[in-house]
C-alpha cells in the first residue's frame, strides 16, 4: 500500500520529533519508507528541492574531501566510476557536505566545485552545502562516505556504506561489493535491493554542536 | 622492528618517528618488571604499540597469551569489535612460524565515545587486545619463535586517520612454558568480559528492545549499566538505555537500530558493563535469546491461577460454539442429533461421547504438538498451525472433501441403498468422532472471550497444566452437544427424519466450500500465487478421486478395483505434490493489513513506529490480526471499519497501526505474550503521552467499545 501524503508527513514529523526527544541522537530514516524531503543550497548558489527530483532515482553521497576513506574512493577513481554508472542510467547524484564551519571537510561552494573538478568527478549532478547539518541529521548520516539511494517514487531503498569492505586500503576495492552499484542495478532490473541496509564506514560526519 | 605507515593527510617524517620510538624503548608500556617477552614498540602519529606475551618462554605445542598493546594519544581513540556508528575495529593479521596458531582476538570491555550525534564504542588511553598463541609442536627448545603481525586501526579524535604498523615479538622455546605476568596483559584480562552468571533474554515491544537479565538484586550503590552489542545495527548505538532494577534483576530498554526491527537477530549478544557506583566496572558477556521479557512500562499480564484458567477455558470453549467458525459444524451436529435421537437414548448418548472423544483427542493432539515444538524452542500462539502453509493446504482440502461428502458426491463406508437408511443407521460412531475432530479443526482460527487469557496462561505452564487447559477448552466446545444427547425430553421433540434432512445436509456443503475457498485465500497470502495451482489442482484431483470411488461402487469387481486404485493413486500423487509447497520468498505480510477500502488511514505495525508515534504525543490504536483469524476479520467489519469510528479516530488524531500475524512474526508474538496472550486478536489503545499505560480491549469488539476506549477520561 502506498503511504498517503498524510502518513509520509507524519513519518517525517515523527523522525524529527524522535530526534528532538533523544537529544543529540540521530534518527535514521527507514528503508522502504518515503525518503525525508529537504530543500537546500547548492554549491552553485541555487536552491534544490528534493521533491523536484521525483520520478528519477537519486543517490546521496555524504562527503568530506579530507577524510581518508573519501580520499581512498576518489584517489582510486571508484567514486567517480560509481557516479558515472549512476548518472548513465539516468540517476541524479547529490554530493552533500555536512561539515560544520571550522571542521574538517567544510568548504564553500566554489572550493567544493573546484575539488570535484580536480578529482575529475564531473558526473556529480549537484553539490549540496549543509553546514548546519540539517540534511545530515534528517538522514542520520554518520560517516563520510555515507550513501543513500532513493527510487523514482521517492522511497528510500538503500542506506549504508559504499561497499562491503570497511577499510582505507586501496587494495581492498578489488574484493569489495559496491552496494550502490548493486542497488542501482537491482532498481534498473526491477528487482529487490539485495542489501538495503549496511554498515556505513568512514570518518564521522563533523556536525556542529 | 617497527615499520610505520599511514595514509593520513598529515604525514610525519616517519624515519624520525621510528628513531624516537626506539629511544623511548621500554619507557612506554612499561611495568614489565618480570621479563615477559615483548617486542619493539612501533609508533604512528597517534598510537604507540607493541606485541607482548604473558610468558618469557613457551614449550613446544603449548599455549601462551599474547597481546597487541596500544597506547593512544590523549583525546584520540581506537575501536572495539563493534565500532558503533562510525569507526573501524582494529585488525591484527598474524604472520606466524609454520605450525604455530593464533586464536581470535579477545576484546576488553569498551567505552562509549560520543562525537556530536554519533556514538562509537572503543578505547582511549591504553588497551591491549589479547589472543591465545600456540607454539608449533615441532619447535625445539633453544629455538626463538618470530611472531609477527600487521596491526591496522582507525584512530579518531575530531578527525579519523587509518594507521597500520608491522610489529614482531621474539619468543624463546623452552622445555617448559615459563608464564610471567605482563602488566599490559594483566590489565586487559581484568577488563575482559566474563560469561554472565545469569540467564538473559530479550523481546521487542512498543518501547524497543527489552533486555532482561535475571541477575537478582544487584548490590546497592550500583552505577549505570550499559549494553554493547557485538553486531552493528541491532540497536541504536547513540540512544539512551533506560534501566530498571528490581529484586528479579536488571532490565534495559534499547532503541532498535536499522537491523533491529522485526527481522532482528534470534539472539542478542554483547557485553553488559555494570558500574559499582565508585567508578569501577564489571563486564559480562551476555547471550540473550529472543524470549519473553515483559516491558517495564507494560502492566504485567493478569495473574491467573490454574483453576481460573481451567474455568476460563471451559467458558471460552462453550462460547466458541457461537462463533462463526464452528457454525457449519454445529449445523452438522444438529442433523446428527436428529439422526441419533430416533435411535434411542443410549444410542444418542454414545454418539455424544464419540463426538466428545473426537474433540478431546484433537485438542490433546494439538497440546502434544505445542509441547513438542516448545521443547524445540519455538514460541507459539493460539492458531499457530494456520501459520504453516502446509497445514492451511490440508485443512482446505479436508473441508473441500467434507463438502463433497455432504453434497453426496461420495459416501464413506455403508452403501447408497438409501439416504434415509444411512441417516438412521445405528453404527457410525466413527462419523461422530470425526465430526468432533472437524469441530476442533474449524474452531482454532476463532477466538472466544476468556480463551485468550486461558491459553496465554497455558502456553507458559508445564505440560500437565497445558494439557488440562486445552482439554477444558475441548470439553467446553463439546459440552452443549453432549448435554443435548443426554436429554430424553428434547430428543422426543425433534422432527422426524425425512427428505428435509437430505436437503439440509446438501445445503451444509456450501459453508464447507466457503471455508475451503477462504483457506485457499489465506494460502495465497502465505505462498503468493505459486501455491494456487497446487491447492486448486489438488481439489480437482480430490473431486475426481471421490467421483471414481463412488462411480465404481456398483461396477463389476474388476472395474471397481481399477477405478479405486486410480483414485487412491491420484490422492497419493496430490499429497506428494503438497510436499513441494514453498512459502513465498517475500511473504505477503501486508496483504491482510491492506484492506482495499479501509476507512481508517492505517500503517503497518512496528515497535519503532509505535515508539515514534508515542514520542510524538499521538494516541495510538494497535490491531494485531491475521488473515486466518475469523474473529479478527469480523471485528474489523462490525467495529473498526465504521464511519463513526473513523470519524472519532480522525477527530482525536488517533494513529492506527495494524500488525499482521498471518505468518510467523516473533516480534508480534512477543507483544502478545507481554499482554498475557498467545494469539490474535489483540487490540491495544495507547492514550496520548509517552508514559501512558495501554488499554487492552476485549477480543470481541463493537463500535461502542472502541469509541469508549478512545474517549477522553471523564472530567
Amino acid at each position: 500500500m502506498k503511504p498517503s501524503p498524510f502518513v509520509s508527513r507524519l513519518t517525517t514529523a515523527a523522525i524529527l520529533a524522535a530526534g528532538l526527544l533523544t537529544g543529540a541522537a540521530l534518527a535514521a530514516p527507514q528503508v522502504g519508507q518515503p525518503a525525508p524531503t529537504f530543500s537546500a543550497t547548492t554549491a552553485d548558489g541555487n536552491t534544490l528541492d528534493l521533491q523536484s527530483l521525483r520520478g528519477r532515482t537519486v543517490v546521496l553521497e555524504w562527503t568530506n574531501h579530507d577524510c581518508p576513506f573519501v580520499r581512498k574512493h576518489y584517489r582510486t577513481g571508484n567514486m567517480q566510476a560509481t557516479q558515472l554508472a549512476a548518472t548513465s542510467q539516468g540517476a541524479v547524484w547529490l554530493q552533500i557536505i555536512s561539515s560544520a564551519p571550522g571542521t574538517q571537510g567544510h568548504v564553500d561552494g566554489a572550493t567544493a566545485l573546484r575539488l570535484n573538478s580536480e578529482r575529475r568527478a564531473d558526473r556529480i549532478s549537484h553539490v549540496v552545502l549543509d553546514p548546519d547539518g540539517k540534511v545530515g541529521r534528517l538522514y542520520g548520516a554518520q560517516v563520510t562516505p555515507h550513501m543513500y539511494v532513493i527510487d523514482a517514487a521517492g522511497t528510500l531503498v538503500y542506506m549504508g556504506g559504499i561497499d562491503s569492505i570497511p577499510s582505507a586500503n586501496d587494495g581492498d576495492l578489488a574484493n569489495a561489493t559496491n552496494y550502490v552499484r548493486a542497488t542501482l542495478t537491482a532498481l534498473q532490473a526491477g528487482q529487490p535491493v539485495p542489501n538495503p541496509v549496511t554498515r556505513a564506514y568512514g570518518c564521522t560526519v563533523k556536525y556542529g554542536s | 622492528m617497527a615499520r610505520s605507515r599511514t595514509s593520513s593527510s598529515v604525514l610525519f617524517p616517519l624515519r624520525h618517528l621510528a628513531g624516537l620510538a626506539l629511544l623511548a624503548g621500554g619507557a612506554l608500556l612499561g611495568g614489565n618488571a618480570h621479563g615477559a617477552a615483548e617486542g619493539t614498540e612501533g609508533r604512528t602519529p597517534h598510537v604507540s604499540a607493541r606485541l607482548v606475551a604473558a610468558a618469557d618462554a613457551v614449550a613446544p605445542g603449548e599455549r601462551v597469551t599474547v597481546g597487541l598493546a596500544k597506547r593512544i594519544t590523549p583525546g584520540w581513540h581506537t575501536y572495539w569489535r563493534n565500532p558503533g556508528d562510525s569507526g573501524l575495529a582494529t585488525q591484527v593479521h598474524w604472520q606466524l612460524p609454520a605450525g604455530a596458531a593464533a586464536g581470535p582476538l579477545q576484546w576488553p570491555a569498551p567505552e562509549r565515545q560520543a562525537l556530536g550525534p554519533v556514538v562509537n564504542y572503543g578505547y582511549a588511553g591504553e588497551v591491549t587486545l589479547l589472543a591465545e598463541f600456540t607454539a608449533p609442536a615441532d619447535a625445539r627448545p633453544g629455538d626463538v619463535l618470530d611472531i609477527a603481525a600487521r596491526a591496522e586501526w582507525l584512530v579518531c579524535s575530531e578527525v579519523c586517520i587509518p594507521e597500520q604498523l608491522d610489529l614482531n615479538l621474539s619468543l624463546p622455546v623452552a622445555e617448559t612454558t615459563r608464564t610471567t605476568a605482563h602488566s599490559a596483559i594483566t590489565a586487559a584480562r581484568a577488563r575482559l568480559p566474563q560469561p554472565a552468571p545469569w540467564p538473559a533474554r530479550y523481546s521487542r515491544d512498543a518501547h524497543g528492545l527489552q533486555l532482561a537479565v535475571d541477575s537478582g538484586a544487584l548490590p546497592a550503590g550500583r552505577g549505570e549499566a550499559w549494553f554493547f552489542p557485538y553486531e552493528w545495527g541491532v540497536i541504536d548505538h547513540a540512544a539512551a538505555q533506560p534501566a530498571q532494577t528490581g529484586s528479579d534483576g536488571l532490565r534495559l530498554t534499547l532503541a532498535p537500530g536499522p537491523l533491529g526491527g522485526d527481522a532482528g537477530p534470534a539472539v542478542l549478544e554483547g557485553v553488559l558493563v555494570i558500574g559499582d557506583g565508585s567508578g569501577a566496572t564489571r563486564a559480562y558477556e551476555l547471550h540473550a535469546p529472543l524470549g519473553t521479557a515483559a516491558s517495564a512500562a507494560t502492566p504485567a499480564p493478569p495473574a491467573v491461577g490454574l483453576a481460573t484458567a481451567l474455568g476460563f477455558a471451559l467458558l471460552g470453549g462453550l462460547i466458541l460454539n457461537l462463533m462463526p467458525c464452528v457454525f457449519p459444524v454445529l449445523a452438522m451436529k444438529v442433523i446428527a442429533l436428529v439422526r441419533h435421537g430416533h435411535g434411542g437414548r443410549d444410542h444418542a448418548a454414545r454418539h455424544g461421547l464419540a463426538y466428545l472423544g473426537g474433540v478431546l483427542a484433537s485438542f490433546a493432539a494439538l497440546a502434544a504438538v505445542v509441547l513438542a515444538l516448545q521443547a524445540g524452542g519455538a514460541r507459539l500462539g493460539w492458531g499457530f498451525q494456520f501459520q504453516s502453509p502446509l497445514f492451511v493446504l490440508f485443512a482446505a482440502w479436508l473441508l473441500f472433501a467434507v463438502g463433497l461428502n455432504l453434497s453426496g458426491v461420495f459416501m464413506v463406508g455403508g452403501s447408497l441403498a438409501g439416504v434415509g437408511q444411512s441417516l438412521t443407521e445405528r453404527g457410525g460412531y466413527a462419523g461422530s468422532f470425526f465430526t468432533g475432530v472437524l469441530a476442533a479443526l474449524v474452531a482454532t482460527p476463532c477466538t472466544a472471550p476468556f480463551m485468550g487469557v486461558a491459553i496465554g496462561f497455558a502456553m507458559t505452564q508445564p505440560p500437565a497444566s497445558l494439557l488440562s487447559v486445552f482439554l477444558a477448552l475441548g470439553l467446553g466446545l463439546a459440552l452443549p452437544f453432549v448435554v443435548l444427547t443426554l436429554q430424553p425430553a428434547l430428543l422426543g421433540r425433534l422432527p422426524k427424519p425425512g427428505l428435509w434432512m437430505l436437503r439440509l445436509k446438501q445445503a451444509l456443503a456450501f459453508p464447507m466450500y466457503a471455508a475451503a475457498a477462504w483457506l485457499v485465500w489465506v494460502l495465497a497470502l502465505q505462498t503468493g500465487a505459486d501455491g494456487l495451482p497446487l491447492a486448486l489442482g489438488g481439489m480437482v484431483a480430490i473431486a475426481l478421486a471421490a467421483w471414481l470411488h463412488e462411480a465404481a461402487r456398483h461396477a463389476a469387481p474388476r472395474i471397481r478395483r481399477t477405478a479405486r486404485l486410480g483414485g487412491t493413486a491420484l490422492l497419493a500423487a496430490t499429497l506428494v505434490a503438497a510436499s513441494s509447497l514453498q512459502p513465498a520468498a517475500v511473504p505477503q505480510t501486508h496483504s491482510a493489513t491492506a484492506a482495499p477500502a479501509s476507512l481508517l488511514p492505517l500503517e503497518t505495525y512496528s515497535g519503532t513506529r509505535l515508539a515514534a508515534l508515542r514520542a510524538e504525543g499521538r494516541p495510538v490504536f494497535v490491531n494485531f490480526t491475521a488473515a486466518w483469524c475469523i474473529t479478527c476479520l469480523v471485528n474489523e467489519r462490525v467495529a473498526l471499519e465504521r464511519p463513526e469510528v473513523a470519524a472519532a479516530f480522525a477527530a482525536r488524531e488517533v494513529a492506527y497501526l495494524k500488525g499482521d500475524w498471518t505468518n510467523q512474526d516473533a516480534g508480534i508474538t512477543a507483544v502478545l505474550n507481554a499482554h498475557g496472550r498467545s494469539g490474535v486478536p489483540l487490540y491495544l489503545y495507547y492514550p496520548a503521552g509517552a508514559g501512558a499505560t495501554p488499554v487492552v480491549l476485549p477480543q470481541l469488539l463493537t463500535a461502542d467499545i472502541v469509541l469508549q476506549a478512545i474517549a477522553p477520561p471523564p472530567g
